[in-house]
């Protein structure tokens, strides 16, 4: 499962969109498709971002490139668009556009909107790279994993301990019998002593 | 105040127990959504507003009791009194609450048989609009019951969609099937973009909430395992008692079967004058035999 391209685009309700930020990765791409490719991403992202109404989450299937669209709409009128291949998880894909929007909500001054080559949002190159693997990244799913690891080793625990139990039963019994064996060996010991008074 | 909220409580509670009966009716083609859904909005609204009036009741009866600060026994008892029609007044509106609760879970119950049964009679006319929203409704089942999305092994189960806030989720359900149903009559592809669209906004929350509900059942999960495995290893404490027990026994067992092993030889090397009286008398009776021969 792999992202494709991240976007961040202001979508002002009256259908035209300017693309604020974008990363994209396309190593899976052949060095001369990677143009075309990058084109078609940036068409993509702005027409769906156009046809999303304000407040709403989307998801669009394109062959085999799924884009989620956010248009958070608010003062920005903000929306993040990002275009993955349809193994990528949605849930994660929505919140990774939500916390994108709030960054860069937080991070670049209105004012730098209508000057989009000025923008300078470098976290969107880390968010990318970084969600690539969403299991590592999302925060539910994290949780999600490591309780499952720690599952898995409690499993462990428990069989070893479930070995250490017939373990100690073996002892238990063993022990049982050296115990009844000594005490046959000193009675033994004793009988011999105050029995045979000649030799 | 308080007998217009009791008065209040009472017409909701008819209200509710016309929706009941309303929900109740399994007929396939005289739903009546539009009415249901209004009363379920008018009740909603009514529950609401019972709220604030009790809470404005007991406001009310708290600024009383500030002001009349006299501790004679009959302002007490008064006091006493108003606690306990507040308690009442709110106990009753919980009691309506939950029983509305019931009533819309009855309601997505029937709206699903209904939905059923329409889509077995209607299927081979409906097959080509009914992909949109089986797909969507699909599409939306995967997402609440994937939502990982790595095929890992998560109890989920319907149980998610009913904890949600009840109303609202049977709002949503029934504005779903309402619309599915509207969609295969109609065959309109606007509704289809409309419900895909509402029903994402609502999906994604709750697959969040499914996801971390799962969360919650893996952690008792493992809540559970470690009380297991304390269990076991008390269990198995007291057989290793035992053993350390038995290991003392022969500890103390062989220790005595030395010292009795260590007398007896002290006997016997000590003995050698009452054995040398014995060979003396074995020789003795020897040379008489050679004697006599």
């Amino acid at each position: 499962m792999k992202i494709f391209s991240l976007a961040v685009v202001q979508a002002p309700p009256s259908k035209s969109c300017t693309i604020l930020s974008s990363a994209s990765d396309l190593s899976s791409f052949s060095f001369y498709q990677r143009g075309s490719v990058g084109e078609f991403l940036s068409f993509f992202t702005k027409t769906i971002a156009e046809r999303t109404p304000q407040g709403q989450r989307q998801s669009v299937q394109e062959n085999n490139y799924t884009a989620h669209v956010y248009n958070r709409g608010g003062a920005e009128q903000l929306a993040a668009i990002i275009v993955t291949d349809q193994e990528y998880p949605v849930r994660p894909a929505f919140s990774l556009l939500t916390k994108l929007m709030d960054d860069f909500v937080a991070k670049v001054p209105q004012t730098s909107y209508a000057n989009p080559t000025a923008i300078s949002f470098p976290e969107i190159e880390t968010y990318l790279q970084k969600y690539q693997d969403p299991r590592q990244a999302d925060a539910i799913m994290r949780v999600q994993q490591e309780l499952d690891e720690t599952k898995i080793v409690l499993h462990k625990t428990i069989e070893s301990v479930l070995q250490r139990g017939e373990k100690i039963n073996d002892l238990v019994d063993r022990s049982n019998a050296l115990s009844m064996q000594s005490k046959m060996f000193y009675k033994t010991a004793k009988k011999q002593n105050s029995c045979c008074l000649i030799m | 105040m308080a007998s217009a909220i009791g008065k209040d409580i009472s017409s909701t509670g008819i209200k509710l127990g016309k929706l009941g009966q309303l929900a109740k009716r399994k007929t396939l083609f005289d739903d009546r959504p539009v009415e249901i859904s209004e009363l379920t909005y008018i009740i909603k609204q009514d529950i609401a507003n019972l709220n604030k009036q009790i809470a404005t009741l007991q406001a009310y009866v708290k600024q009383r009791n500030t002001q009349n600060t006299s501790k004679t026994p009959e302002s007490k008892q008064l006091d006493e009194h108003n606690h306990n029609v507040v308690m009442l007044l709110q106990s009753k509106l919980a009691d309506t609450s939950m029983s509305f609760k019931d009533v819309l879970e009855i309601r997505t119950q029937n709206m699903k048989e209904s939905k059923d049964r329409t889509e077995q009679f209607m299927h081979t006319t409906s097959a080509a609009t009914s992909q949109a929203p089986s797909n969507s409704l699909l599409f939306g089942n995967s997402q609440r019951q994937d939502p990982m999305g790595d095929g890992s092994k998560l109890r989920v189960d319907t149980k998610g969609k009913s904890r949600a806030v009840t109303p609202k989720n049977g709002d949503i359900l029934a504005l779903d099937l309402g619309s599915a149903e509207e969609g295969t009559a109609l065959q309109n592809g606007d509704a289809f973009m409309q419900m895909q669209l509402v029903e994402q906004q609502t999906e994604y929350i709750q697959s969040r909430s499914t996801a971390i509900e799962s969360i919650e059942s893996t952690i008792s999960e493992l809540g559970q395992i470690f009380t297991q495995l304390a269990q076991m290893v008390a269990e198995q404490r007291e057989t290793v008692q035992r053993i350390d027990a038995d290991t003392v026994d022969i500890a103390s067992n062989v220790s005595g079967a030395q010292r009795e092993l260590l007398k007896y030889y002290a006997s016997i090397s000590s003995n050698r004058w009452l054995m040398l009286k014995v060979f003396g008398v074995l020789i003795v009776f020897f040379l008489i035999f050679i004697l006599v021969s």
